[in-house]
């Protein structure tokens, strides 16, 4: 009955196992980027290893993968066709109009310069269906539409879509364009802006749908491949994915839209977080996953996980309007470069020495200066303890870039320009957790900071003071957060409708329309849930209506009763949108009309969620014996003092110590500065608070 | 003022955290408002002033209010209603003869005051819809000021925390879309006392001392960056002009527009003299909200490239300081007061793109060729069965010149503009007009070129009822240049018909003024396309085939201009071509 989490990251892939409540493995090997199955099914091999099962004991996999996004990055995606509205050829080439910046004459234009759909793909046809109800004004030419896909099978195009203009109030069109494609080329990836995103907003939607055939074809393969590989070896294991929006879902599902998993990585990180703040009973929480050269960032406000305003979700620059978790990602990680401009202002990132060649103490060519080099100048990384020993590096190095770099152009010992790097990078990255917590209206005094991933409780502390945090929660396996993520969330599923009506006149004919879809919607997720055999006393499911003030752009979400919307409940809908807006901008408009533009239903089934070992109760026992020895350190304030170094895996439930500290485990270091005080909870959680 | 230096670690966090208060009030302006011209195409602008009215921060929207909030600050300053500000004071602004960029601009500002003391001021601008001028939305042909609507001069819409109930009932019936008007507002009213709240928690942190000891040294920097790239350009003056169409009334009668740039050592003064003198209508450019602010933009776009710039500089009044501009009193330019000075974008594009055109024989590698460098921006507005107006504001794109390394981008807004467009289908569901056409031009070619101009858009606009239009814009005459070689790109123009008799097309000035529409009217509007950069035949024959299958270009052109032979069947005919080429080069020899 064991069960696997699996995060496929750029450097390593992460695993967890459970073996029954409480028998927990955790393990990590090296990522296979040119095929990352490799490594997951290495890994899988190894931790059942460690575990002492055989692989056939495995009953489910949770599979949190880089594949989708990589194809973006790296524009590898298919040769995609696109069938759309006469007329309207270039919907995908201009864009919103608006250039990426306001101040430049040699910009790039990525959606012109590589776009999704070449234009020679881009193949008009006859057919109009007008506002506001969806009337068909121009049939749809199927002469024409047969005609296209002749062609574009002919130039070998792997994907198509079908994306005409106001599908979203009639879908018939595209519904058609789409099975005739299909009668021309079954085997091509085929789909719809209706069925991939059924939304108002064209460039938006078709965005989305360009975006989903774009990584399609190469990402249906490669779930595909892993799930046979699996079979291959005996492994009979149900294979799930995380999802952006932080729900796992089938291979099936995330084959047909795999824009669902564009930021499938990140998620499990948040969704572990939320859950190593259960361990020790707290709700609300800002995690932290600081990398090599990027930090995500969340807030996760009483135990909710918030989910982006579907106009903020961008992938690369292209809109992608699919639920996912509220998360900023800033350029700032342990291998961001420090350097001086032409003008003598100092920077730290975005520029990263990445993993390749990798900061100047790694020894492997890198010349400029980097914030793990600053750490190694400040004595917090001990080379022989560097990823356990694993990882050689050079302190010499590091010294030398930053007094060459940095410090003599400044006039500075090479203390103060190493804590100059750790006080600029921490300042970017307080900055950018500001601006999705305190911005945002929640009041960080309230809020745990988790850092994690393998350089975030090296800053915590230090991020906790600058936004004035009420705590810093280092989770127990701060190096694998997010495969624990995989291991902790629901089943879930998301559909949306653009269904338009004012509800401050609305009758009930009105709101027996906003009912009809919302069951459709629940139908919807009540199929999928039934199919992965989710049984119907499990499944849960919540509506949303997105609203705005009629005459606004922007949306926000409102709740909705589980009930049918009545003229009794339907203040409650309304009620919850002025409070949203109040929460978001200080300000509501009590009488403002307020407009339906969209109807989600998220239908969602808890799974049996792993259980962490309780750790052993210290019972007295002193905390010496965990430590490994004593060396100077420099911290924020400039002293330097005798640092002890404990070894976190000898650390039991209820040991307390003082600050200075350092806690040392395998893939993560912890920094307890003077004036702070570190206890270990009952699970392992290091909670850190000032004295 | 402060005086003490800073050292560069606690700069940088400041000026991280100024960027972050300028960006969130910009935030909440354009997510909370109500009209389009805002909330999609974020006509707007927002920062932190000290109280000599210097830029601390600015929030990235649009170009033409970044820069232009010092103008205002003066303006209120001469013009505040009793005198003095005061805690919980809100004050509101628009007046082109007091520094404002344009009358529909209205500008909000707070002051800020810390431990009792006036210490900086928030605010922001945005574009409203109506503000109750001659004709709905835009004006272009009026005779005065006065027909531009409401001018608020130092006005305070809040007094002591106290709400002016009288001032909010005046303009609930002094504006076509009063609702939207009032909205809008409050939005900017928000936005600016978020500034506020981050400015006074920024000064807890840090001490009032370190902040604006930061915020001079940070103005310091950006000047001296600014400075450094200036001085990089050899001494000397450069020139160039161009024409615009009219002034929206006096058809035929073009207004030249000339340049001269004078660069010296790590200062440089745009000199507009000998540019048309002001116009009758609205067609003229407030002086200090406009036209110093445009040229602003064009040096800031030329020298501190976002593009290649490693990071952004901070955004403040350093940028401004080695800039001069002079335009005579009673030009264009500078209009004296009571010309109406409403009508001002397409004057500053064309400005910027004459900058650029002067600079490139010494900027080779910075510049561009020549831009549609116009703006088209659209008041469609009519009347709902109730009998209330509705207005609707759009600005359509223009398109780049070839650059030195790049084709010019296509569809795209040019230079001091930069909005969003409003999807197609939000206005179908919630306005009485459908889009019947949205894609690049087919009509013409952009400039050819190594690399080539930008293609400029077809937006056609069907009016569902009877109602009214007015557009400003120009370029139908000047053509777009081609630099080092490149080809001129082509002129814009405007197509009326109506649906039931689509054989009937009238082409329209580019400017025009209140023209009534009936149901069935469509507006097309063909926006011009950029010249090239640099010789066509350089352009690989490779990229010319595949500009051709993709519609960039046509086969006669690939042949005509690039003298690349391409087959029916679309395959390359390097040996025809070669023959072509040289043929070419012996032709342009001669």
């Amino acid at each position: 009955m064991a069960k696997i989490g699996v995060d496929v990251g750029g450097t390593f892939t992460d695993l967890i196992l459970e073996n029954g409540p409480g028998n927990v493995f955790v393990h990590k090997v090296p990522s296979t980027p040119q095929d990352q199955s490799i490594g997951v099914l290495t890994g899988v091999d190894d931790i059942c290893k460690m575990a002492g099962i055989s692989t056939e004991d495995v009953e489910l996999i949770v599979h949190g993968t880089t594949v989708a996004t990589n194809i973006t990055i790296e524009h590898t995606g298919a040769e995609v066709g696109m069938l759309t509205t006469r007329g309207f050829r270039d919907i995908l080439h201009i864009a919103r109009h608006k250039r990426p910046y306001n101040f430049s004459l040699q910009f790039d234009v990525p959606w012109q310069s590589k776009p999704l759909v070449k234009r020679r793909n881009r193949i008009a046809i006859t057919e109009r269906i007008l506002p506001p109800v969806g009337t068909i004004d121009t049939a749809l030419n199927e002469d024409e539409v047969r005609d296209a896909a002749e062609q574009l099978k002919q130039r070998g195009v792997e994907a198509v879509i079908v994306c005409f203009l106001f599908a979203f109030l009639n879908d018939s069109h595209e519904q058609r364009a789409k099975a005739i494609v299909k009668e021309v080329m079954p085997e091509a990836f085929v789909s719809c802006s209706s069925d991939v995103v059924d939304v108002i907003r064209e460039y938006e939607r078709f965005s989305t749908t360009a975006m989903n055939a774009y990584v399609g074809p190469s990402t249906a393969h490669y779930l595909h491949n892993l799930e046979t590989k699996l079979r291959g070896r005996g492994i009979k294991a149900e294979l799930r994915l995380m999802q952006s929006n932080g729900g796992i879902s089938t291979v099936e599902n995330c084959a047909e839209r795999p824009v669902t998993i564009l930021m499938s990585g990140p998620a499990g990180g948040v969704i572990g977080g939320r859950w190593c703040g259960g361990l020790s009973g707290e709700k609300n929480i800002i995690t932290v996953d600081i990398g090599g050269t990027s930090a995500d960032i969340s807030t996760i406000p009483d135990g909710h996980i918030k989910t982006m305003n579907p106009r903020d979700t961008y992938v690369g620059q292209h809109p992608v309007l699919v639920p996912m978790i509220d998360l900023s990602t800033i350029g700032a990680g342990g291998g961001s470069i420090a350097y001086l401009d032409s003008a003598g202002a100092f920077y730290v990132g975005p520029r990263s020495a990445g993993a390749d060649p990798g900061p100047v103490c790694y020894a492997k060519g890198g010349t400029e200066p980097t914030v793990t080099d600053a750490q190694v100048v400040l004595g917090r990384l001990d080379a022989d303890q560097f990823l356990g020993g694993d990882l050689t590096i050079d302190p010499d190095l590091a010294h030398r870039a930053i007094e060459e770099k940095i410090a003599r152009p400044l006039g500075m010992s090479n203390e103060e320009a190493a804590l100059g790097i750790i006080k600029i990078i921490n300042s970017n990255m307080a900055l950018a957790i500001r601006a999705n917590s305190v911005a945002r209206g929640f009041d960080p005094r309230e809020l745990s900071l988790m850092p994690f991933g393998g350089a975030g409780p090296l800053h915590g502390v230090a991020l906790a003071e600058i936004i004035s945090a009420r705590e810093v929660l280092v989770p127990p396996a701060p190096g694998i957060n997010a495969a624990i993520g995989l291991l902790v969330t629901d089943m879930q599923y998301e559909y949306t409708r653009s269904v338009l009506a004012v509800l401050n006149t609305a009758d009930q004919s009105d709101l027996d329309n906003i009912n009809k879809h919302v069951e459709e919607l629940t139908q919807l997720c009540r199929d999928s849930l039934t199919a992965d055999g989710v049984p119907a006393d499990k499944q849960r499911f919540q509506k949303i209506a997105e609203c705005r003030y009629q005459g606004q752009g922007f949306e926000l979400r409102a709740d909705m009763p589980d009930e049918p919307l009545t003229m009794a409940n339907k203040q409650l809908v309304m009620d919850a949108f002025h409070n949203q807006h109040r929460q978001d901008y200080s300000y509501a408009f009590e009488d403002g009309v307020v407009e339906v533009m969209t109807l989600r239903v998220i239908g969602s089934a808890p799974i049996e969620p792993l259980q962490w070992p309780a750790l052993a109760k210290a019972n007295g026992q002193a905390v010496e014996e965990a430590l490994l020895y004593s060396r100077a350190t420099t911290f924020d304030g400039g002293a330097t003092q005798d640092t002890p170094r404990y070894d976190r895996a000898k650390l039991l439930a209820g040991h307390e110590f003082a600050g200075p500290a350092i806690v040392v485990q395998h893939n993560s270091t912890t920094v307890i500065p003077p004036g702070y005080r570190a206890r270990v909870s009952e699970y392992g959680n290091i909670h850190i608070t000032a004295t | 003022m402060a005086t003490k230096k800073l050292d560069p670690v606690t700069l940088q966090v400041i000026s991280g955290a100024l960027d972050t208060i300028a960006e969130e009030m910009g935030h909440v302006l354009f997510r909370m408002s109500f009209s389009s011209i805002i909330r999609e195409s974020q006509d707007l602008g927002a920062g932190l002033f000290d109280t000599d009215f210097n830029t601390l921060c600015e929030s990235e929207s649009t170009p033409l209010h970044i820069g232009s909030i010092p103008g205002y600050m003066k303006g209120i300053q001469e013009t505040l209603q009793d005198g003095e500000w005061n805690e919980g004071d809100v004050v509101i602004h628009n007046h082109p003869y007091y520094g404002a960029s344009h009358s529909p601009d209205i500008a909000v500002a707070l002051p800020i005051f810390y431990e009792g003391e006036l210490v900086a001021f928030s605010a922001n601008t945005a574009h409203h819809l109506d503000i109750g001028a001659a004709t709905p939305g835009l004006i272009i042909d009026i005779p005065d000021v006065f027909a531009e609507g409401m001018l608020f001069a130092g006005i305070k819409l809040y007094d002591k925390g106290v709400r002016n109930e009288a001032l909010w009932q005046f303009m609930g019936n002094n504006s076509r879309t009063a609702q939207a008007l009032k909205d809008d507002l409050e939005a900017q009213i928000a936005a600016a006392r978020l500034g506020v709240k981050r400015f006074q928690e920024l000064l807890d942190t840090y001490g009032k001392e370190t902040v604006f000891a930061a915020t001079a040294q940070l103005m310091a920097y950006t000047e001296s960056v600014m400075r450094q790239r200036i001085s990089e350009i050899p001494d000397g003056e450069y020139f160039a002009e161009g024409v615009m169409d009219d002034d929206g009334r006096n058809r035929g009668k073009t207004l030249p527009v000339k340049v001269c740039v004078k660069i010296e050592g790590d200062s440089v003064t745009v000199d507009l003299t000998g540019s048309a003198d002001q116009v009758p209508t609205g067609f003229n450019v407030p002086f200090d909200g406009s036209t110093k602010v445009a040229c602003y933009c064009a040096f800031r776009a030329l020298l501190l490239d976002a593009e290649t710039m490693e990071v952004p500089v901070p955004s403040n009044q350093g940028s401004f300081r080695p800039i001069t501009v002079i335009a005579p009193e009673g030009s264009m330019f500078n209009p004296r007061f009571p010309a109406a000075a409403e009508a001002r974008f397409t004057q500053c594009n064309m400005m910027i793109d004459l900058i650029i055109k002067a600079l490139a024989p010494v900027l080779p590698e910075k510049v561009t060729a020549g831009n549609s460098a116009s703006l088209s921006f659209v008041s469609y507005s009519g009347l709902r069965p109730n009998g209330d107006y509705w207005v609707f504001l759009e600005v359509n794109e223009g398109s780049y010149g070839g650059r030195p390394f790049s084709d010019g981008p296509d569809c795209i807004d040019n230079l001091m503009a930069n909005t969003r467009n409003n999807p197609i289908e939000d206005l179908g569901m919630h306005l009485p007009m459908v889009c019947d056409r949205y894609e690049l031009r087919d009509d013409v070619h952009a400039g050819a070129g190594k690399y080539r101009g930008g293609i400029g858009v077809v937006k056609s606009q069907r009016m569902l009822t009877d109602g009214f239009i007015t557009h400003e814009c120009d370029r139908h005459i000047d053509v777009p240049w081609g630099a080092f070689g490149g080809h001129p790109g082509s002129v814009g123009k405007i197509e009326v018909h109506n649906q039931n008799n689509p054989e009937k097309v009238d082409e329209l000035p580019a400017k025009f003024s209140g023209v009534p529409t009936k149901a069935g009217d469509v507006m097309a509007f063909y926006a011009p396309c950029g010249g090239g950069y640099g010789n066509p035949l350089e352009r690989s024959a490779e990229q010319v085939l595949e500009d051709v299958l993709d519609d960039f270009c046509s086969r006669d052109y690939a042949y005509e201009a690039y003298g690349v032979v391409i087959d029916p069947d679309l395959k390359l005919d390097l040996a025809a071509t070669e023959q072509r080429r040289s043929e070419l080069s012996r032709v342009a020899a001669e």
